[in-house]
C-alpha cells in the first residue's frame, strides 16, 4: 500500500492505495469521480484526459503514486456550479457530442489546447492537436467547430488566462 | 503469428567443443535471454522458465525444451514451447548446424534457422514488435553463446 | 408551437450531464458488496480443452470463485442464440453450432471464453487468472474463408462439416441469365468488403445483481435493446423468468450495432451474482473489445452487370462469401442475406437480379451487424459496379446513374423491396451543384500541377430502414417482431413522461422525442422527460438499430399521443360543457369550435386527474395511454454523396478535399442532430475505406487488437462535410420519417473508392486504401489517362 495525496478539483485528499493504482482508478474508484472514462488501455483514445498541475495528461497510464502531491482537475471540476466553462458550453452549443463518452476527455484536451496554442485556433491546428483523442460518433466536424468557438469564448471571458 | 529468421556466427572453438557446450544446461541457461531456470527432465528434455518482455507485455513463460535430431558434432534441433498465462503462448524451434570454418580459420561456424510462433496478448498488443524482439532475442542468445565458447 | 417542435434546431437536453461528467454509464454503476469478474480467453484460434487446473488460482488472494462451462451446464444455462433462421436454397435450415457462454470442450477463436474468475478486485481477479493452467490440444484453424471451405479443412462445428452455415440465394436466376444473354456489355468486378471492429468508445460492461429476498435479478448492461436482452436471457438462456429479471441499459457510450447482441459476459455476470450471492461487475478492456465484440462486414464478392448498348442496366449477378466467424451471433445470419441482397438494386431500375450468398464459419470472432449491416456491403457492390460500368462504356458516372434511376413510385425491385417514395434526380442534381462538379476538370489540372492525383467519386445509395414490419420479417425468418412501443404519461400538472422501447446511445432521443411531444401538445420540451433503457419502467420494446427509432419508435409515440389527444378532448368536453366532437386542439389549447371557450393542456390534465367534471361511468380518470406501432413497410432513405480527394503519388497519402452529402431522410425532427448523424456515419465509412481493417494472421491471432494497430479515424484524417438535404415524405409512417443513422456509413466507402480509382486510373485497389496499399497500386499500373 502507498499513501497518495492529491488536490482534486480544489479539495485535498489522501488515500492509502495499492501501489499499482492508476490515476484514473484513483479518481473513479476511490473518489467516485466517474466523469473521467477509460476507453482503451494503450493511451490512444484520450477518454481519460485530466489536468495534472494544469497540463492535460492521460490518467490511464499514470500511476497515482507518480503524481503524489499534484493538483488535478477533472471534468467535474471545470464548471463553476451551474455556470459551464466556455468550452463545455461550446460543445453543447455546436453539438460536439453524441454518446458523450469521449466528451470529458475531449473538453479537457481542448482547454489545454487553448492554454498552449491560444484562443484563435484554425481548423487545421485543432485537427492536428486532437491526434490523441478519438471520437467514434461525431466524425469530428462539430467537435472542431466547438473547440474553435470555445477557444474564442475563453478569450473573451478571460477564462484562457486562468 | 509466426516469424522466421536465419543467421550464422563464427565461433573460436572446434565443433566438438561447441557441441559439448550446446548440450550443457548450465551454458544454455546462461545464454537464453531471460532464462530463470532450466532443469533437465530427461536425456534430451528440460523444463524451463523464461521471462520475456515484448512491447507493453511482460510475461513469464513456463514450458519445456526438447533436443532432437542429435547428430554430434554436426548439429541438432532445439525446440520449445511455453505458456505465458494471460500473456499467451510462445513456441518455436531452431535447427542448429555446426559447420567447418572458412578456409584458413580456426573454430567453426554455427548456423541457425529459427521459427517462432506466438499467440494471445503478445500477438494482440505486441504484433508489430515481435519480429524485432524475436530477432534481438536470437541474436542475444547466439552472441552470449559465442562469448561462452570464447570463455572456454 | 413553443419553438421546440418538429424541425427546430434544438440543443440537446442530455448534453448537460455529459459535458459535466455526470453521465451514468455501466462502468459508473457500483453496487454495494460487488465483486469483479475477468474472463480467461483462449489464446488459440482452434483447440480442444483437455483439462483446466484451477487450484492454484483459487488459492490466490481475494478470489471468491471461478467458473467454467461445466458449471453453466450443471445449472442448465443455455447457450447464446441466433434469432434469425435462414434457409439454404435447397430448403435446409441453416447449420447453427452450439454457442456456450463459457467453452465446453473446445475453443473456436482467439478470445473465446474459457473461464470466469471472480475476486474482490479486478486486479486480484487478473492475478489469479495468471495461475490457471489450461491443457489445450491445438487444432489446425480455418482462419480465412478460403481456408475454411478447402477440402479437408478443420471443422468448427460438427453440424456443419463443410463449415458452411447456408448457401442462400435470392432473385430470379433464369431471368438474370436471359438478361446477360442479350447484353451489349458486361462489367465484372471482384470486391472485398473489409472486416471491421465497431469500436464504440465505451467498451462493453455488465453488472449482475441478485436479490435473495425476491429471488430476482438485475442486470446493468451496455445494450442497445435491454428488452431483447431480457427476452433472450429469460426465454432462451434460462437465467430467470422475465418478471424476475430487470435489465437496465443506462447511458451507453455508442453502439453501432455491436451492443445489440446478447453476449457471454453479461450472461455469466448475472448468473454468477446468484452463485456467489454478491453483485458481479465486468468491464472490458479495449483489447477484449477487439477480440470479443462482434465484428462487421467481411465479404468477398464477385459481381457482374449486364448493360445494353445505351448503357441501360439489364441485369445484375452477385456471388458473395460472408464470414460469420466462429459462432452465429444474435442476428448475424440475417446481415449478409435479408439485410444485404434486397438492397442490391440500389437506386436503379434493374429488371433482373440474382444473388447467391454462402455464410461461412471461420476461427475468428463472430461477425454481426455493424452500422448499416448488410446495406453498406450492398451499396459498395452496386455503387462500385455502376461507377466501373460507366467508365467502361465511357459515360459520365453521374449521367450514367441518372439514366438508370428509378423514377416511378412505388417501385417493386426484383429483390423483395418495394420503394415507396423518393426523388433520386433531385438529390443528384443538388449534389452536383454543391460539389461544383462542372469544374472538376480544372481542379484536377490544378492538382496535377502540384504533382497530385485528384479523383472524384459518387455514391448514390439507398437503404432500407425503419426496421421493420413484423409479419414481413417473420416470413423471412426473424424470430421476433420489430414493432416499437410507447407510453405517454401526462402528470396532473401537465408535464409529460414518455416511456419508449427505443434506446438512445448517442442519438439524442431525449431531445427529438421531446420535440415531437412539444409539437403535438404545445408544451415546452423542458416539460417532457424521456424514459428508456429500463425493463422495469418500460414494459416492452425492441430497441435501437437499423435507423428505426424515428420511423418506428416515434411513430409509436405519435400513436399514443393520438390517444392522449382523443381522451383529453373528452375531458375538455366535460369541462367546457360541449361534445368532444366540437372540441378543437391547437397550440396547446382545447376550444369549442365557433366559440371563445377554451382551456389549456395543463388544466385539462389536472381535470383528468381530479375527475370532478365527469363520473366514472362516463369516463375513466387519468391521462395515460400506450401504443404499439408496427410499420407497414421499410423506409427508404436515399441520397448522393460525392467524395473529392487528392493522392500524393510519392507517398500514397490521401487527403479528402471535399465531401458533399445530399440525403433524403423524409421529414426531419431536428436538423442539427440529423446532420451530426450524417457526419458520424461518413467518418465510419471513410475509416473503412482508408484506414480500418481487422487482420487475423494465418494462425488465427488477431494482430489488430489495440489502437496501436487498428487505425481509428482521427480528426486529422477527416474533412469537414458539406451536408444538404432533399425531402420526400415517407408514406409508411405518420411522421413521414425515413431514418438517418446509418446513411453516412453506407454511402461513404464506395464514394471514397470511386474517387481513388478515378485518381489512380485503375480498379486495382482494395479497402482499406492505406498509403502503402495505394503507393503500391500507383506503382503497379500506369494511370488510365496516360494509357489512353
Amino acid at each position: 500500500m502507498a499513501s497518495v495525496t492529491l488536490n482534486v478539483n480544489g479539495k485535498s485528499v489522501t488515500r492509502g492505495v495499492d501501489a499499482r493504482t492508476l490515476l484514473v482508478e484513483f479518481l473513479r474508484e476511490h473518489m467516485r469521480l466517474t466523469g473521467t472514462h477509460v476507453g482503451c488501455d494503450t493511451t490512444q483514445c484520450g477518454c481519460c484526459t485530466v489536468h495534472v498541475n494544469g497540463e492535460a495528461m492521460k490518467s490511464c497510464t499514470l500511476l497515482a503514486v507518480a503524481v503524489d502531491g499534484a493538483t488535478i482537475t477533472t471534468i467535474e471540476g471545470l464548471a463553476k456550479g451551474q455556470d459551464l466553462h466556455p468550452m463545455q458550453a461550446a460543445f453543447r452549443e455546436h453539438h460536439g457530442l453524441q454518446c458523450g463518452f469521449c466528451t470529458p476527455g475531449m473538453i479537457m484536451s481542448a482547454v489545454d489546447m487553448v492554454r498552449r496554442k491560444g484562443t484563435d485556433l484554425d481548423d487545421k491546428t485543432i485537427r492536428e492537436e486532437l491526434e490523441g483523442n478519438i471520437c467514434r460518433c461525431t466524425g469530428y466536424h462539430n467537435i472542431v467547430k466547438a473547440i474553435h468557438y470555445g477557444a474564442e469564448a475563453m478569450g473573451k471571458t478571460g477564462t484562457a488566462a486562468e | 503469428m509466426a516469424m522466421t529468421m536465419t543467421g550464422e556466427v563464427a565461433l573460436s572453438a572446434s565443433r566438438e567443443t561447441v557441441w559439448v557446450k550446446l548440450n550443457d544446461p548450465a551454458v544454455l541457461k546462461a545464454c537464453i535471454p531471460g532464462c530463470e531456470t532450466l532443469d533437465k527432465t530427461s536425456d534430451t528434455g528440460f523444463s524451463a522458465v523464461v521471462k520475456l518482455k515484448i512491447g507493453p507485455v511482460s510475461a513469464t513463460f513456463k514450458g519445456s525444451v526438447e533436443l532432437s535430431d542429435l547428430d554430434p558434432p554436426n548439429g541438432y534441433r532445439i525446440s520449445g514451447q511455453g505458456e505465458g498465462g494471460v500473456a499467451g503462448f510462445a513456441k518455436g524451434g531452431a535447427t542448429v548446424r555446426l559447420l567447418p570454418p572458412a578456409e584458413g580459420n580456426d573454430g567453426c561456424i554455427l548456423s541457425y534457422d529459427v521459427e517462432a510462433n506466438v499467440g494471445g496478448k503478445i500477438a494482440q498488443l505486441g504484433a508489430r514488435l515481435i519480429d524485432g524482439v524475436a530477432k534481438k532475442t536470437a541474436d542475444q542468445f547466439f552472441n552470449n553463446f559465442a562469448e561462452a565458447v570464447k570463455a572456454g | 408551437m413553443s419553438g421546440t417542435g418538429i424541425g427546430a434546431r434544438v440543443l440537446r437536453k442530455e448534453d448537460f450531464r455529459f459535458i459535466t461528467g455526470k453521465g451514468q454509464f455501466t462502468d459508473d454503476v457500483n453496487r454495494y458488496g460487488q465483486a469483479h469478474a475477468v474472463f480467461l480467453r483462449s489464446p488459440h484460434a482452434h483447440a480442444e480443452i483437455l483439462g483446466i487446473k484451477l487450484d492454484a488460482a483459487r488459492a490466490m488472494p481475494g478470489v471468491i470463485d471461478i467458473f467454467t462451462g461445466d458449471d453453466l451446464a450443471a445449472d442448465k444455462i443455455g447457450g447464446l442464440i441466433c434469432g434469425w433462421m435462414i434457409h439454404s436454397k435447397d430448403g435446409t435450415p441453416m447449420k447453427a453450432g452450439a454457442h456456450p457462454a463459457l467453452a465446453q470442450g473446445k475453443v473456436r477463436y482467439v478470445g473465446d471464453h474459457v473461464a470466469v474468475i471472480i475476486a474482490e478486485t479486478q486486479a486480484q481477479a487478473r492475478d489469479a487468472m495468471e495461475r490457471i493452467v489450461v491443457d489445450y490440444k491445438v487444432l489446425k484453424p480455418g482462419v480465412s474463408m478460403a481456408d475454411a471451405v478447402k477440402s479437408g479443412a478443420p471443422v468448427l462445428h460438427e453440424v456443419a462439416p463443410d463449415n458452411t452455415v447456408y448457401n442462400w440465394a435470392l432473385g430470379d436466376e433464369a431471368a438474370t441469365q436471359a438478361a446477360f444473354a442479350k447484353a451489349a456489355h458486361v462489367t465484372k468486378l471482384d470486391l472485398v468488403n473489409n472486416r471491421l471492429v465497431p469500436n464504440p468508445m465505451e467498451p462493453r460492461a455488465a453488472v449482475g445483481d441478485w436479490d435473495s429476498g425476491q429471488d430476482a435479478f438485475t442486470l446493468y448492461t451496455t445494450s442497445q435493446n435491454p428488452h431483447v436482452a431480457r427476452l433472450v436471457l429469460s426465454a432462451f438462456i434460462g437465467i430467470a423468468p422475465e418478471h424476475k429479471l430487470r435489465v437496465i441499459a443506462p447511458d451507453v457510450g455508442g453502439g453501432f450495432g455491436s451492443k445489440i447482441f446478447i453476449y457471454a459476459e453479461e450472461t455469466v455476470c448475472v448468473w454468477a451474482a446468484k452463485k456467489i450471492g454478491r453483485p458481479v461487475k465486468w468491464v472490458a478492456d479495449r483489447t477484449e473489445a477487439f477480440l470479443s465484440d462482434a465484428h462487421g462486414r467481411d465479404h468477398v464478392t464477385h459481381a457482374e452487370m449486364a448493360l445494353d448498348a445505351s448503357g441501360k442496366i439489364l441485369g445484375l449477378r452477385v456471388k458473395t462469401q460472408a464470414n460469420l466467424g466462429a459462432y452465429l451471433s444474435t442476428f448475424s445470419s440475417s446481415v449478409p442475406t435479408y439485410l444485404y441482397a434486397p438492397l442490391l438494386s440500389g437506386q436503379y431500375d434493374i429488371p433482373a437480379i440474382y444473388v447467391e450468398v454462402d455464410g461461412l464459419y471461420t476461427n475468428t470472432a463472430p461477425v454481426d451487424a455493424y452500422r448499416g449491416a448488410g446495406r453498406p456491403e450492398a451499396t459498395f457492390v452496386i455503387e462500385r459496379m455502376v461507377e466501373v460500368a460507366a467508365r467502361e462504356v465511357k459515360q459520365d458516372p453521374a449521367e450514367f446513374r441518372r439514366r438508370n434511376f428509378v423514377r416511378q413510385f412505388p417501385h417493386q425491385t426484383p429483390v423483395i423491396m418495394c420503394y415507396d417514395a423518393g426523388d433520386y434526380d433531385a438529390a443528384l442534381t443538388k449534389a452536383l451543384e454543391m460539389s461544383d462538379y462542372k469544374n472538376i476538370g480544372a481542379r484536377k489540372a490544378e492538382s496535377a500541377k502540384k504533382g497530385l492525383l485528384r479523383g472524384i467519386g459518387f455514391s448514390a445509395y439507398i437503404e432500407a430502414c425503419g426496421i421493420a414490419p413484423s409479419a414481413a420479417v417473420g416470413s423471412l425468418g426473424a424470430g421476433v417482431g420489430l414493432w416499437e412501443s410507447a407510453e405517454v404519461r401526462v402528470n396532473p400538472v401537465g408535464t409529460v413522461e414518455i416511456l419508449t422501447g427505443s434506446h438512445s446511445h448517442g442519438q439524442g432521443h431525449e431531445t427529438t422525442f421531446a420535440q415531437l411531444v412539444s409539437e403535438r401538445l404545445g408544451i415546452s420540451i423542458d416539460n417532457v422527460s424521456i424514459v428508456h433503457g429500463d425493463t422495469d419502467k418500460v414494459q416492452m420494446g425492441m430497441g435501437t438499430y437499423g435507423s428505426r427509432s424515428g420511423a418506428v419508435g416515434m411513430s409509436a409515440i405519435s400513436k399514443a399521443l393520438d390517444k392522449i389527444e382523443a381522451k383529453a378532448k373528452k375531458v375538455a368536453g366535460f369541462v367546457l360543457e360541449a361534445s368532444p366532437d366540437d372540441i378543437e386542439f391547437k397550440d396547446g389549447k382545447f376550444s369549442v369550435r365557433g366559440t371563445d371557450k377554451e382551456i389549456d393542456f395543463a388544466s385539462v390534465a389536472l381535470q383528468a386527474y381530479i375527475a370532478h367534471k365527469f363520473n366514472g361511468q362516463e369516463l375513466e380518470p387519468g391521462l395515460k395511454e400506450s401504443a404499439f406501432w408496427d410499420p407497414t413497410n421499410f423506409t427508404f432513405p436515399a441520397g448522393v454523396h460525392i467524395c473529392e480527394l487528392e493522392i500524393d503519388p510519392a507517398t500514397g497519402v490521401t487527403r479528402i478535399d471535399r465531401w458533399t452529402a445530399v440525403d433524403d431522410f423524409g421529414n426531419v425532427i431536428n436538423p442539427m442532430i440529423v446532420e451530426g448523424q450524417v457526419h458520424g456515419g461518413i467518418a465510419q465509412g471513410v475509416g473503412q475505406a482508408l484506414l480500418e481493417g481487422a487482420v487475423y494472421d494465418s494462425s488465427g491471432q488477431l494482430v489488430t487488437a489495440s489502437y496501436m494497430d487498428y487505425s481509428m479515424p482521427r480528426a486529422g484524417d477527416l474533412p469537414s462535410y458539406d451536408v444538404g438535404m432533399t425531402q420526400t415524405a415517407c408514406p409508411s409512417n405518420p411522421l413521414g420519417i425515413k431514418g438517418c443513422g446509418e446513411a453516412g456509413a453506407i454511402a461513404a466507402p464506395p464514394a471514397v473508392m470511386n474517387a481513388i480509382t478515378d485518381a489512380i486510373g485503375h480498379e486495382g485497389i482494395a479497402m482499406p486504401a492505406t498509403p502503402l496499399a495505394l503507393w503500391r497500386a500507383i506503382q503497379k499500373t500506369a494511370p488510365r489517362a496516360a494509357a489512353e
